[in-house]
């Protein structure tokens, strides 16, 4: 089956139109195998995907792109404990997840 | 994720934004979705597809949650979109394998509309695809900083 999603990229448009990630600590929560995190990653400082999925974060870790693996880190927890001291991050994404 | 997990995980969210951080809510929401046959020339609309009751009730809980966090003076929204996030397949039998695996609770394509999808594929150019449009929301909250008593 060739399934093609979003080949437009209006979503990763949308999302860097929305916020500008310069800079930026972004977290991802529910980030699953990574699909939209590797479009938009490169932008910001540093990236932290954050999904109760080990398996979906293990796929995540072996498709990003070679040069925005030090940039993202992959991170096993729920969205309801999230594993972080208080005021972290410059922006949250809620990717498909609420 | 039931309303209370979703509310928790929205104050979670809350407790490890910086002030005045950016909270982005970006997900689909279900409305009927479009099928449309589309060529390097054209595209036309085949029918739509039907919202079941799981993704409806999703959608509520997630609309509630977001509500109430802005009630409880986490977030302020300062922005908000629509538009169009695109699945493409070859063909519609893809396109009906797909939804019956992964679609089975959210949205369902009726008898007559897979045939008026059939039938424009089958008599548009070669290089006709199917595809179905998603309708996405997009919603830009800022972070409230919370008074100490």
């Amino acid at each position: 089956m060739t399934l093609q999603k979003d080949p437009e990229n209006s979503e990763q448009k949308r999302l860097l139109d929305f916020a500008d990630l310069t800079d930026a600590l972004v977290l991802e929560i529910g980030s699953g195998e990574g699909r939209l995190t590797h479009k938009y990653a490169g932008a910001s400082k540093r990236t932290v995907g954050l999904d109760p999925d080990r398996d979906a974060l293990r796929v995540a870790q072996a498709d990003c792109p070679a040069d925005m693996r030090s940039r993202v880190a992959w991170v096993c927890a729920s969205a309801t404990n999230i594993p972080f001291t208080k005021e972290t991050f410059d922006r949250a994404v809620l990717a498909w997840s609420l | 994720m039931p309303h209370e997990g979703m509310v928790h995980a929205l104050q979670e969210i809350h407790r490890t934004l910086r002030p005045s951080g950016i909270l982005i809510d970006l997900r689909p929401v279900e409305q009927n979705w479009a099928v449309e046959i589309v060529t390097a020339a054209e595209q036309k609309t085949a029918g739509w597809l039907t919202d079941m009751p799981l993704g409806i009730a999703d959608d509520e809980a997630a609309f509630r949650s977001i509500a109430e966090a802005e009630s409880r003076g986490w977030f302020v929204k300062e922005r908000e979109e629509e538009f169009s996030f695109f699945y493409y397949f070859d063909t519609p039998s893809e396109m009906k394998e797909f939804m019956d695996e992964e679609w089975e609770d959210f949205e369902k394509i009726d008898d007559a509309t897979y045939l008026k999808t059939r039938s424009l594929w089958a008599s548009a150019n070669a290089d006709a695809r199917v595809r179905v449009r998603v309708k996405m929301l997009i919603t830009k909250w800022k972070k409230i900083e919370m008074r100490q008593p």
